[in-house]
């Protein structure tokens, strides 16, 4: 009940007050620590432990949604003036799953230990690479993100990682981004112009929570309680087609980056980007047969995809068409992605049909600005457009939006807000992130507002309080998670 | 409408005036402050100073104090480097890349600015955010806000121009000192100042006036009183400046700084060391793919 909350608000408030004169008797009791025990001289560590906890508002505050005890662990190693390693471990324990044991009984035992209390295989691993630095190229070989694209929040051209859903987008995307092995390689041909070869010979498929978990996505939910509904003479499958890991298979990204270093749009930054892989969103083919003897089939394939795209961005730093001041200090930035050969199920709500080929068009306008000293209000435009290049019978059926099996517009427009500031030097941070779907009467009222505040207690402390309220119909993106509306705590060490 | 059409264009005449009247400075030339110097070619060879626009290149790691009344401290460091170019073509003035090595919640954090030599315009800037992994481009902080959560503006350390502000040379005497709260040390005791009182053209703005001592030797703005709205004066500012020599050229650098807010008692202290000098950085070395080295 609400002593919950009492509780763990008491629990933040003494650690905010006491944590500071600990901190400041002690300030490296772990680093110090760890140096004992690594004591070579090139290593260079940092890390954090850190605690989440969340609480479900719609039932009085009486039910966590987390309580992941994480740790991180970084170390570089200089092997040379110009060649190092990197890597970085992070490993959580979600107790909720032990706390909320009675209410989490829909989910199998096996898929909580799996996908929800600990990271499953080499999830833990995060960043595994060598860095080879010279005058004009560097090349990074090893597990690894790559993050293409100015957008923030969303993801339009950021595709050459997967992501882990098992919190939705809540958490940010460099936490949840499935690093990959790869070669990226990067040379200088201009002076502010930079060539990028990727070579990925690695696949992972998105990561999804199972059926029954806090932020698992309607799609998942929905798809298990039509298979647990199937009468039990019916044969149940499930067969993920994934790429071979071969050379044949090998994911491919290139991208031209360049500053504008003089003349009218000095400064402008923007990019080309082609990517030629696979879709980390699997396509779902079923095939069914209802009666005795009969079997439901379904099939998960990594679609192949080439993505077009490209980014643009520019601060305004005197004036704009020739008239001083006019948008000064305005950054507007842009991006773009033709995703060509993708697919999509189609059907009814909730309901599969088939899958179509599609061919995709996202795109997102940014407009960043600072008022009264240090607001920063952050707007962006966001449309998706998806066209089948396979006809269907349109007038029984829609294409399906993939994370919540609802029907999908041909365009789906989403506005979003983040203004941010700060106070008492920087140590107490605010900011609230609004998304906003727009387009139809129904869509008009999907949103979530998410505000946030953190404390930096001292040089190795930090807590944050804040919240994430979500509102719409089950069919669309934040309103699928409409019950889940929760306030959550964080505290982090950092050493 | 007519009237203030009229001002604007006064403010604008008045603006051009003032960079007329100013002192043409070349780039890697070194400058020093003479008795028969004017109070606007006092602080421009002060303002030159202070961006080392006498180096070709300029490296130095920053430990920032920021100092609670209480006495409770934070800290970050940082490692800045800088390629002066005082381009005529691009009209760029130097590049910056500064990178923050602690606490570790900062670790990581990478700023690169393009700051340029044409008045009224703002540094483009990118930053490597390492909680979002990528490079951002934004907007320029607005002058008066806090530098780094310190008790600076971004104006005072990085922004403010010799055009922003008008001077009047009040006298010229032998500085009472200032002594450390910081390290108890007593700085520039009896050394040959000039006294100018520097008006900023933006009104109104975060402050009316500030009155600064500038060392005759070293060439720097060693100490400054400054005023709000109202005339009472809300903040100090002192400096060291050490003499360099370079391959036989004395460069006048900043290697102490602190500040106190007298509403807040908030102080900041930042010490600059291993200071170096024409390394032979490269332009390339200020680009997005340095930037994007950081891994933390």
């Amino acid at each position: 009940m609400k002593r919950i909350v009492l509780f763990i608000i008491a629990v933040f408030m003494v650690l905010g007050v006491t944590v500071n004169t600990y901190a400041q008797m002690d300030q490296a009791l772990v680093y110090e620590a760890l140096r004992t025990v690594l004591p070579f001289e090139k290593l260079e560590m940092a890390g954090y432990l850190k605690n989440e906890t969340s609480l479900r508002m719609a039932h009085g505050l009486d039910e966590f949604m987390k309580f992941k005890n994480e740790v991180n662990f970084q170390a570089n190693y200089s092997i040379k003036d110009n060649v190092d390693f990197f890597t970085t471990i992070r490993w959580f324990h979600d107790g909720l799953y032990s706390l909320e044991e009675a209410r989490y009984t829909s989910i199998d035992s096996k898929e909580k230990n799996r996908k929800l209390k600990v990271p499953e295989k080499m999830l833990w691993l995060r960043d595994c690479f060598v860095d080879i630095y010279t005058d004009r190229l560097d090349i990074r070989a090893g597990k690894q993100q790559v993050v293409w694209g100015t957008a923030d929040g969303i993801r339009i051209l950021d595709i050459i990682n997967p992501l882990d859903y098992r919190e939705w987008t809540l958490p940010n995307y460099s936490d949840i981004r499935i690093p990959l092995w790869m070669l990226n390689v990067e040379g200088e041909l201009l002076a502010d112009g930079h060539l990028q070869l990727l070579l990925i010979p690695d696949y992972q498929a998105n990561y999804y929570g199972p059926a029954g978990g806090p932020f698992t996505l309607r799609t998942v939910d929905v798809g298990a309680k039509s298979i647990s509904s199937l009468p039990p003479f019916v044969t149940t499958t499930t067969i993920s087609e994934r790429p071979k890991r071969n050379f044949e298979n090998t994911k491919i990204g290139l991208r031209w980056r360049n500053v504008i270093g003089a003349g009218y749009a000095q400064g402008l930054e923007y990019t080309l980007n082609y990517y030629h892989g696979y879709d980390f969103a699997s396509a779902a083919y079923t095939s069914v047969k209802i009666v005795p003897g009969g079997y439901f089939k379904l099939t998960r394939r990594a679609e192949g995809i080439d993505v077009f795209g490209g980014t643009f961005s520019k601060t305004i730093t005197s004036g704009a068409f020739g008239v001083p001041e006019l948008f000064k200090g305005w950054t507007i930035r842009g991006e773009y992605a033709f995703i060509k050969n993708g697919a999509m199920n189609y059907g009814t709500d909730a309901n599969i049909e088939g899958t179509v080929d599609v061919d995709q068009f996202n795109y997102v306008l940014g407009f960043d600005k600072n008022f009264w000293t240090n607001w920063l209000f952050s707007f962006q435009f966001i449309q998706m457009n998806a066209k089948e290049t396979e006809k269907f019978d349109k007038n029984q059926y829609v294409l399906l939006n993939g994370a919540t099996r609802g029907p999908l517009g041909d365009q789906e427009t989403t506005l979003s807000l983040k203004i941010s500031t700060d106070f008492m030097h920087e140590r107490v941070k605010p900011e609230v992130l609004i998304l906003h779907t727009v387009g139809s009467e129904r869509s008009d009222r999907d949103w979530r507002i998410s505000p946030k505040v953190s404390f930096e207690v001292n040089d190795r402390w930090q807590i944050a309080a804040g919240a994430h309220i979500f509102e719409g119909e089950e069919q669309l993106l934040s309103g699928q998670f409409d019950k889940n509306d929760q306030v959550f705590f964080e505290t982090k060490y950092s050493f | 409408m007519r009237s203030k059409f009229l001002m604007c264009l006064l403010v604008v005449c008045f603006m051009f005036s003032v960079n007329a009247f100013c002192m043409e400075f070349k780039h890697h030339e070194v400058y020093k402050i003479t008795d028969d110097m004017g109070a606007e070619e006092i602080m421009g060879v002060s303002t030159f100073n202070k961006y080392t626009k006498f180096a070709y290149d300029y490296e130095s790691t920053g430990y920032v104090h920021l100092i609670e009344q209480s006495g409770s401290t934070r800290q970050r460091t940082f490692l800045r480097r800088r390629i002066i170019l005082g381009d005529k073509t691009t009209k760029i003035d130097y590049k910056d890349v500064t990178s923050f090595t602690a606490p570790t919640s900062v670790k990581g954090l990478g700023i690169l600015s393009w700051t340029y030599m044409t008045y009224g315009q703002d540094p483009d800037q990118w930053l490597w955010i390492p909680s979002l992994k990528k490079i951002r481009k934004v907007s320029a902080a607005q002058g008066d806000d806090s530098f780094l959560g310190s008790d600076f503006t971004t104006e005072e350390v990085t922004t403010r121009k010799v055009e922003d502000e008008t001077y009047k040379l009040l006298r010229k005497e032998k500085f009472t000192g200032y002594t450390s709260s910081f390290n108890n040390k007593t700085y520039y005791k009896g050394a040959d100042c000039f006294v100018i009182e520097a008006t900023p053209i933006k009104s109104p703005w975060y402050y009316s006036k500030r009155i600064v001592w500038v060392d005759k030797l070293t060439g720097g703005d060693i100490y400054e009183e400054i005023f709000d709205a109202n005339g009472n004066k809300y903040k100090y500012i002192f400096k060291e400046y050490q003499i360099k020599n370079v391959d036989g050229r004395d460069y006048s650098v900043q290697t102490h700084l602190e500040v106190e807010d007298l509403r807040s008692n908030h102080k900041t202290v930042i010490e600059i060391k291993d200071i170096k000098f024409d390394q032979g950085l490269k332009d390339s070395d200020f680009s997005e793919r340095i930037l994007q080295r950081s891994k933390w």
